[in-house]
């Protein structure tokens, strides 16, 4: 299979505005981010501005403007996640790797917090490189990340 | 009456991704007599005299809503479905996706008929990738048929049907926020007026209903406005899909009438508390809810604006005595922190510092100073941010500085 380039991705959508945020998702997918040179090309083609492409990107929590860490670990903290003791998950990864929840300094780990992911019934909820756990407790957490990899 | 089943009434029997099951229990058939007959008028009484109220939180009067798109004589329309659905503890759009898509594709279907609109989206929640998968699947299968698309079963119809998957927001809930996204551009929301309804995507009238609101409209043509208006509460009458979650004994979605009592709700379809646990407040309507306590639980469920505890988007929240108040305090003011959408001046700022106030709370004691600070926040929140949300985020909060005594204790 021929690698994906920008250029393929552009190519399959015509350079509406209302593509934007698709192609935006698309390339996200593909590279894990959206760079700036991508951003540029991405700019030339729907001929808009570099920044009007930039503030989307970094407005939807779903697209990342930077490559991300290795580990990326998501916790939900939604009302009933937090019921059901999310707060104490994220201590415990804090724990476990040393670092602090929103920090994005550390090339290897990450621990973000995040909103509803509406899986309410089954919290808490804890993603691990984009695969959901659910009904996770704090030996559960600690069982997950021992096992990683 | 109680216990009629509008929407849920075919999940788990059906297979959400075999269109022949939808059809085999009576699917598509209100949508077969709406193009046989051809009198989107009638159908258009029908939904207002039903009375129904949009299910997604703020309660407006649907039929109205498609009234005014509808006689509109502008030439292009749309209609939008939203599934955006990002309500802490509210899933009940999600499992109408999961277990019967099509009910939802027939709703869209007979709203955007009924306003004139050729083209219909579902704007769906950028986190719900295995929903995302259903719906396109049924879509498919729906054209396939001939119920989506050009002509539609053979009559002068047609309309184009599409999924848009959101990238994950929260404001994009919000109408006009939703419109700016599918227009790519940042989802925050604009002024009003000039409302949706008159302006709305790429600036043509467009009519926005909650997908429990549109999954309601086939029942509704088929059995007569007057009919669904008898069910449940008389102002707000109707089903709702309730999401009780928290420490009751089962948690989930339940489809009952409007006008039921909180009490109610815990006690027969959630079973009572959990074991060993004890009652210390529910929040309504998600983290933007009301807070009630033990002595209002006989209060009634209703959508009606104005109620004195809003039903929202149905989510009902048990909260028992173990809980820290100090994690939830975090949990709601991290919310909104992360979800405003920067656009105003009063929300952007006013959420951040929240989140500070609660992060400094000690033992739930706040100083002083952060108290006085609170209560210029709160007002400045609720009174002068741009959309609803600024005023919602200050909800929880001020109840649980009111009604917990918290910062007293």
């Amino acid at each position: 299979m021929k690698p994906v380039t920008v250029e393929k991705i552009l190519l399959e959508f015509d350079p509406e505005q209302g593509n934007i945020l698709p192609v935006l998702k698309r390339i996200n997918a593909a590279f894990g981010y959206v760079s700036e040179t991508d951003a540029k090309k991405m700019a030339d083609y729907f001929s808009v501005s570099l920044s009007h492409i930039f503030e989307l990107a970094s407005f939807y929590s779903l697209i990342g403007t930077k490559k991300d860490s290795d580990i990326v670990i998501k916790i939900c903290s939604g009302t009933n996640c937090t019921v059901q003791g999310s707060s104490c998950l994220i201590a415990e990864v804090e724990k476990y790797f040393g670092i602090k929840a929103g920090d994005e300094f550390n090339p290897k780990v990450r621990l973000e917090v995040i909103s509803c992911l509406g899986r309410c019934g089954e919290g808490p909820i804890m993603m691990v490189n984009g695969r959901i756990y659910t009904k996770v407790t704090v030996s559960g957490a600690r069982d997950i990340l021992e096992n990683m990899e | 009456m109680d216990n009629i089943k509008i929407i849920t009434e075919h999940w788990d029997k059906i297979d959400p991704k075999k269109i022949a099951d939808y059809v085999a229990v009576g699917g598509y058939e209100t949508l077969r007599k709406f193009v046989c007959e051809a009198d989107p008028a009638s159908a258009l009484q029908e939904i207002k005299k039903s009375g129904l109220l949009g299910r997604g939180g703020a309660g407006f009067p649907i039929g109205d809503k498609l009234e005014l798109v509808a006689s509109s004589n502008k030439k292009e329309k749309y209609f939008i479905c939203n599934l955006d659905e990002s309500e802490p503890g509210t899933y009940k759009d999600r499992e109408i996706a999961k277990n019967n898509p099509h009910l939802l594709i027939e709703g869209i279907a007979l709203a955007s008929l009924i306003i004139g609109a050729k083209k219909a989206f579902i704007y769906l929640n950028g986190n719900y990738e295995e929903e995302e998968e259903i719906l396109e699947c049924a879509l498919s299968q729906s054209i396939e048929n001939g119920f989506i698309g050009e002509g539609i079963l053979g009559s002068e119809y047609g309309l184009e049907m599409e999924v848009f998957q959101g990238a994950g927001a929260y404001i994009c809930g919000e109408e006009t926020a939703l419109l700016n996204s599918i227009e790519g551009r940042r989802g925050e929301p604009r002024l009003r007026p000039p409302y949706p309804t008159d302006k709305g995507l790429w600036g043509h009238p467009t009519a926005i209903g909650n997908a429990e609101t549109v999954s309601n409209f086939p029942w509704i043509i088929k059995n007569g406005g007057a009919e669904y208006s008898r069910i449940g509460s008389a102002d707000s009458p109707g089903t709702k899909l309730y999401t009780l979650g928290g420490s009751v004994k089962n948690t989930g979605i339940f489809e009952l009438p409007t006008g039921i009592s909180i009490r109610d709700l815990i006690q027969k379809s959630g079973g009572g508390m959990m074991l060993g646990k004890e009652f210390w407040f529910a929040q309504i309507g998600g983290a933007s809810g009301r807070l009630v306590l033990e002595n209002e639980l006989e209060e009634k469920l209703v959508l009606k604006k104005g109620a004195k505890i809003p039903l929202g988007s149905g989510a009902v929240l048990v909260v028992d005595k173990t809980v820290d108040i100090h994690d939830m305090i975090l949990s709601w003011t991290g919310f909104f922190r992360r979800e405003s959408c920067g656009k105003c001046v009063p929300c952007r700022e006013g959420t951040f510092r929240l989140f500070e106030i609660a992060k400094r709370m000690n033992n739930g004691k706040m100083s002083e100073r952060d108290k006085a600070a609170v209560s210029d926040i709160l007002w400045a929140l609720e009174n002068t941010t741009f959309c609803p949300f600024g005023k919602f985020s200050a909800t929880a909060f001020r109840d649980t500085v009111e009604k917990l005594n918290i910062s007293n204790s």
